[in-house]
């Protein structure tokens, strides 16, 4: 640990939490994608979360270690207007649920919300002890 | 336990790795298989103080044994985020205690009290 070390746990909460909604916006971003259907198609991605402590010891935050790549099959879907249709008329569209990422961007956000008060609750504790003997 | 500021320094460890750990169970709130750390130093520095010829007080790191949700994972947010303020509020009063005793010393040695 070094220095005001409990603002660098919360920290690393809080770019877990941005690592994860920028997943999401990704996700919610390429929901619409459109593949031909030999070709792989977008992934949904979800991030790694692994705690960075030893044992018996107080953790020391969070990693995200990988950003993890769902199903590139996706779901063929009948359209025979677009241009990159097959000879059935075919494309391949990512396997995104928007209501799941919507559910999951909120849970982010609180998530970074309870991080960054937990932030100001470690600043207020440090410049406490700044006052020591003033 | 070397005194009233002994005490109180010690506490004042002791709650700084409480925060330590509640910021870190917060950190991994969405980590699956992630199970919440508790810090006790409350019970051990009152077996010190109450032994009588002066004992000496630790700090453990325990396992939170509440239920864990469907991944694995027992972090309460909103039971983290009230002990963050609690724990933030305690440091500040222990804190402030230490300057009170620093200001006691400093007025018996013919400084100021205040």
């Amino acid at each position: 640990m070094t220095l005001f070390g409990n603002l660098d746990v919360s920290g690393s909460g809080i770019s877990a939490s941005q690592t994860w909604l920028n997943t999401i916006a990704g996700n919610i971003a390429n929901m619409d994608d459109v593949t031909p259907t030999d070709e792989a198609t977008y992934g949904t991605q979800t991030p790694v979360f692994v705690p960075d402590s030893a044992f018996g010891q107080i953790g020391e935050g969070v990693t995200v270690t990988s950003i993890e790549e769902g199903d590139t099959a996706g779901i063929v879907e009948s359209d025979p207007s677009s241009p990159l249709a097959d000879a059935q008329g075919d494309v391949r569209v990512p396997d995104v649920q928007l209501g799941t990422q919507m559910v999951d961007m909120i849970q982010a956000q609180t998530d970074y919300q309870a991080n960054a008060a937990a932030l100001g609750d470690a600043k207020n504790a440090y410049q406490s002890a700044l006052t020591l003997g003033t | 336990m070397d005194g009233i500021v002994g005490v109180l320094q010690f506490a004042a460890d002791g709650v700084s790795q409480q925060q330590q750990a509640t910021a870190n169970n917060l950190a991994n709130s969405e980590t699956p298989g992630y199970g919440a750390q508790d810090v006790d130093f409350e019970t051990s520095l009152q077996q010190a103080i109450d032994s009588q010829n002066g004992g000496t007080a630790s700090i453990t790191v325990n396992p939170d044994t509440s239920a864990p949700a469907s991944n694995g994972n027992n972090v309460d947010t909103s039971t983290q985020l009230v002990d963050a303020e609690e724990e933030t509020l305690q440091y500040q009063t222990v804190v402030e205690m230490l300057n009170s005793q620093f200001r006691l010393i400093s007025g018996a040695a013919g400084g100021s009290f205040s």
